[in-house]
């Protein structure tokens, strides 16, 4: 690929110079060097609906990242694309730029998972970037749930995800963050040193729906407080951006409570400007996490597509 | 951008004073006596059981606000200073898309219409005119910290002032919310409101150096007991 005055990924690489939670961080990596080839990836997907099934029509990739094929491989919904997203570095380093463009046309209907959990590993120059575009023409539907992201200690990670979703289009996100690999060290708990997650939506005529932006800091603010983390430990944010009356029925049957006993706290809240949905889980352990954020992805399969998920594989 | 008057001026009259007390009193009618911010299903849901996790559930929400609406009434002060009324619009409407709870939305607006309201009858400013006609059209939603900047811009109080008066304010409806709602007493509420005031300072000098687009936060349980709130069958509080 022929690198353009300003490539497609050109935001991955501008977006934590601008953020104070980074200001300190701007120093190079003694190793490969941000932006690099290797260091900076690119992935664009365009979906369209062509005769009955989704089809991924446009791919653009440059490394680390990479898409292999549309599956078909959902038995309630086969015209659905499934996409699996792999990176061959299999996790985040310093220096590291990512940049995400998924574009699905009228009608289109996509899945996007990752392979595995994202581990971003422990830093001591720089930090790691991620820019993602998300475009839903009228009626498109695009279930976006990749695996957890697994932050290690003094790891530094900026994301920024802005969608565009027509009033009629569905888009369900999850994101779920773990405290660190707690089993492996104490330390590992909450040791990560900034997460900045940014997320912002609109209409495609740039009304602004909602905004978002979550900073982690555990250094600076106390990850154990109440009303904060308090007992829990892994945290899942889910946004569904879905139409009034299909995102009124899915909050109705998404249920709200807080069980200490258990370790599981989850509820919905409605977004502004009528733009859908926002579901948070806490949990003491992924999976607890995962099987919430399951439930939800079920009631809105139901609602907004009207058929039921697939088995869960044994292996995820 | 003005900002001579964001800090704190000695030589202030204590007129000035009394104005600030009488707009940052817990009982100034804008209704913040019907919020909890929470602490109703917190206290239900077995999440604040006693003064210590009172003291760090009103210790988050105020954090919250600091680096969250406190960004924007500091904006909303200078813009107020300049009377450049779509700057106020465009800062309101970021704060309204960053309300991602109904019941947090209702509490800003409602009370920003209602502080909106006593100063349009009681101070009478021509920019506080213009804000209750922006509200009413719909022009803007009308937050609550965008209507304390305006308020106190008008009346040449600091925005210092109004940070104190805000934070003050998400203290005191919480501490106020726990002496009906839980077992604790008048002295540990008082206690608790001695000790977060205590931080002001360091809050509002990170809040004043800050960008709009830096306002952010980090308390999912918090809002998770929002969503609880909504569906609940018993309720003292709108929020």
């Amino acid at each position: 690929m022929i690198p353009a005055a300003f490539p497609p990924w050109a935001r991955a690489e501008t977006l934590g110079a601008s953020m104070p939670e980074f200001a300190s961080f701007q120093d190079e990596p003694p190793q490969m060097s941000s932006g690099t080839v290797g260091k900076t990836g690119f992935l664009h997907l365009g979906f369209e609906h062509r005769s009955g099934k989704t089809i991924l029509a446009s791919l653009e990739r440059r490394v680390p990242y990479m898409v292999q094929r549309a599956l078909h491989c959902d038995e309630q919904m086969p015209g659905l694309a499934y996409v699996f997203l792999i990176t061959t570095t299999g996790c985040l380093l310093q220096g590291d730029r990512l940049a995400l463009d998924i574009t699905l046309h009228p009608r289109a209907q996509a899945h996007l998972t990752s392979q595995s959990a994202t581990k971003i590993h422990a830093m001591d120059a720089n930090y790691a970037a991620q820019s993602q575009t998300i475009v839903l023409a009228d009626d498109a539907y695009l279930e976006f749930l990749p695996e957890p992201v697994i932050p290690h200690r003094h790891s530094r990670f900026i994301s920024d995800t802005q969608i565009s979703v027509a009033p009629s289009a569905t888009l369900l996100l999850s994101e779920i963050i773990q405290p660190g690999r707690k089993h492996h060290h104490p330390d590992e708990c909450f040791g990560a040193t900034v997460l900045s997650v940014s997320t912002a939506a609109a209409r495609p005529d740039g009304r602004s729906l909602f905004a978002e932006k979550l900073v982690i800091e555990p250094r600076r603010y106390v990850m154990r407080q109440t009303g904060v983390m308090d007992c829990f430990d892994v945290f899942a944010n889910v946004i569904l951006c879905a139409p009034k009356d299909k995102a009124d029925r899915i909050h109705e049957r998404a249920g709200a409570d807080i069980n200490l006993a258990d370790g599981v706290a989850f509820g919905a809240c409605r977004l502004p400007n009528d733009a859908g949905l926002i579901f948070k889980v806490l949990g003491r352990e992924t999976a607890q996490v995962k099987a919430k954020v399951r439930e939800f992805w079920s009631v809105v399969r139901e609602e907004v597509i009207g058929t039921a998920l697939p088995p869960p594989y044994l292996w995820r | 951008m003005i900002i001579e008057n964001d800090g704190v001026d000695a030589s202030r009259s204590p007129a000035f004073l009394s104005r600030m007390l009488q707009f940052g009193d817990s009982m100034f009618p804008i209704g913040a006596f019907a919020f909890s911010s929470g602490l109703e299903s917190a206290i239900q849901e077995g999440v604040v059981t006693d003064a210590a996790t009172l003291r760090a559930f009103a210790r988050t929400a105020l954090e919250q606000a600091a680096r969250g609406d406190c960004i924007a009434l500091i904006a909303g002060h200078r813009a107020a200073t300049a009377g450049d009324v779509d700057t106020l619009v465009r800062i309101d409407t970021r704060v309204y898309a960053r309300k991602l709870s109904d019941e947090a939305r209702t509490m800003s607006v409602r009370m920003g219409k209602k502080f909106t309201e006593m100063g349009v009858e009681v101070v009478g400013a021509p920019l506080l005119h213009a804000w209750r006609e922006c509200i009413e059209t719909s022009i803007t939603p009308g937050c609550y910290p965008i209507a304390l900047a305006i308020n106190f811009a008008v009346q040449d109080l600091p925005a210092s002032q109004a940070f104190v008066v805000h934070q003050y304010g998400v203290a005191t409806t919480i501490l106020g919310a726990a002496l009906r709602l839980m077992k604790v007493s008048h002295i540990e509420t008082q206690k608790i409101l001695y000790e977060l005031t205590g931080q002001t300072d360091g809050m509002y000098a990170t809040a004043a150096a800050a960008r709009l687009s830096d306002m952010a936060g980090f308390a999912p349980l918090t809002e998770i007991l929002a969503a609880i709130h909504t569906r609940a069958h018993v309720r003292l509080f709108m929020n």
